[in-house]
């Protein structure tokens, strides 16, 4: 059953492809069925118990949180949608490692466009070793085999099960909302454009055929994911300069790029990290040039309601993103002012995709997620 | 031949305890488990039934060769969702009491 949407993307066999397709559906009964039950389940049974016992509602997502880990039912629910992400991974590894000694053959022949630039030498930062981010097993930087591809590749073929196939077919509706709210509100020709922690580079793709007179790159810590990048951005026929580098301190010459981008990294890092890389940002932006950052909603403490709170962090203490909470909390405005962007262009705004008007999405799905945007001082 | 590359399977992290230990949660991600390889079975089962249909006899390499149509994918994508409500019925109807 042909899942393969380039040909770097391994075939699955008859049954690891309906593992898969399982693993998809079972998330969506735990989204579309179960998930919408917990807030009336909190209204009615939750929340009546800790009234009675205080005389007033929870004040906060910590108080939330006490009541909501001792019941059995959001535990269910809580435990259910952990290990779906553990079933996908296990569902996709099997074909994944049934088919790397011919996938990391075929890298050579996927070689010719762009370049990949290691540096065996790298210190992966402790908060990508720590644990395995989003409980890919091995993390994202683990070599497993000499060239080793296989976090990338299963990085590629799970995040249409972990999206309900709501990414496209080149895993890239993050990267396309950015990109229009670049195109709408900045502008723009860029000549070079820097993607951080690219990863596979399934968020650099897209500025390749955006800006086609402009030069792209992409930089991470993780090897096996940039050199599976470079031939997955061969397969799709696209040029893009990797170099496996930390954001928190390049080798790229200063005033070098127009627009310096990431997509969901900042809340992969650290609070040491985080002015570190802007600093870096800051630096590597010609001046007048734009840092745009795709991440989560900051600043969103004080607001809403203590369940809704406690239920939107839930990855963070349930799938392995501690720090996503935490960079909530840090003050990006002071940070982003003391590395040189110009205050009155700082903004935490939103950028919006949708799926209907590009190819390779199914159904309708709209997407709208926070971004940080600054320019650097001319 | 080259020695088989074996990826590893478990992620690294925090040991979080859901229901009442970790046994419970271990039957509970076992169960799921094999709710999964019933899914397996029932749609591998489907593919055979499909390509006897069809051609009358099966070579096993038409099994992985088989592409479901897009109506019966949701086919089957329907019956695994019946299979979960099923399976999941007791934690379904503890997050409905009242």
């Amino acid at each position: 059953m042909n899942k393969q949407k380039h040909s770097m993307q391994p075939i699955p066999s008859h049954d690891e492809a309906v593992r898969q397709d399982f693993v998809t559906d079972f998330r969506a009964f735990l989204t579309d069925e179960l998930y919408p039950k917990i807030t009336p389940y909190y209204k009615s049974r939750i929340e009546p118990e800790f009234i009675k016992e205080h005389g007033r509602t929870p004040e906060d997502k910590m108080e939330v949180q006490n009541v909501m880990v001792q019941d059995s039912a959001y535990q269910s629910w809580s435990f259910l949608q952990r290990i779906s992400q553990q079933m996908m991974f296990t569902s996709v590894i099997d074909t994944v490692e049934r088919t790397l000694e011919d996938l990391i053959k075929k890298t050579k022949e996927y070689s010719t466009l762009g370049s990949l630039e290691l540096d065996p030498a790298i210190q992966i930062p402790r908060y990508l070793t720590a644990y395995d981010i989003h409980q890919q097993p091995g993390g994202y930087h683990m070599e497993n085999t000499k060239n080793d591809i296989s976090a990338g590749v299963v990085y590629d073929i799970s995040l249409p099960i972990y999206s309900n196939d709501a990414m496209g077919d080149e895993n890239d509706l993050l990267a396309q909302a950015t990109i229009n709210f670049i195109k709408n509100n900045i502008n723009t020709m860029p000549k070079k454009i820097l993607d951080m922690g690219c990863y596979i580079g399934n968020s650099t793709l897209p500025y390749v055929r955006a800006f086609p007179e402009s030069e792209v790159h992409g930089i991470d810590v993780a090897a096996p994911g940039l050199r599976y990048a470079h031939a997955r951005a061969n397969a799709l026929n696209a040029s893009v300069h990797f170099s496996q580098q930390n954001a928190e301190s390049m080798s790229f010459e200063s005033n070098t790029f127009d627009i310096v981008t990431s997509c969901l990294f900042l809340h992969e890092t650290s609070h040491a990290a985080i002015p570190k890389i802007i600093n870096e940002c800051a630096r590597i932006l010609k001046p007048g040039g734009w840092m745009i950052h795709l991440d989560v909603y900051p600043f969103q403490r004080s607001v809403v309601e203590p369940l809704y709170d406690f239920l939107k962090d839930w990855e963070v203490t349930n799938n392995n993103e501690d720090f996503s909470g935490a960079l909530r909390e840090m003050d990006l405005q002071g940070i982003f002012e003391e590395a040189g962007f110009s205050k009155e262009t700082i903004e935490f705004t939103s950028a919006e995709a949708s799926s209907e008007t590009n190819k390779g999405y199914t159904g309708d799905f709209y997407l709208k997620l926070p971004v940080y945007v600054a320019q650097k001082m001319a | 031949m080259a020695k088989k590359i074996i990826l590893p399977r478990v992620a690294k992290g925090k040991n979080l305890v859901y229901l009442d230990d970790n046994s419970v949660d271990n039957i509970l991600a076992m169960v799921m488990t094999l709710t999964q390889e019933i899914s397996v079975l029932t749609d591998r089962l489907n593919t055979i039934e499909h390509l006897i249909a069809k051609n009358g006899q099966i070579d096993l390499d038409d099994i992985d060769n088989f592409e479901p149509d897009y109506q019966l994918q949701e086919k089957r994508s329907e019956r695994r969702k019946s299979l979960l409500k099923r399976v999941l019925l007791p934690i379904e109807k503890a997050l409905d009491s009242k």
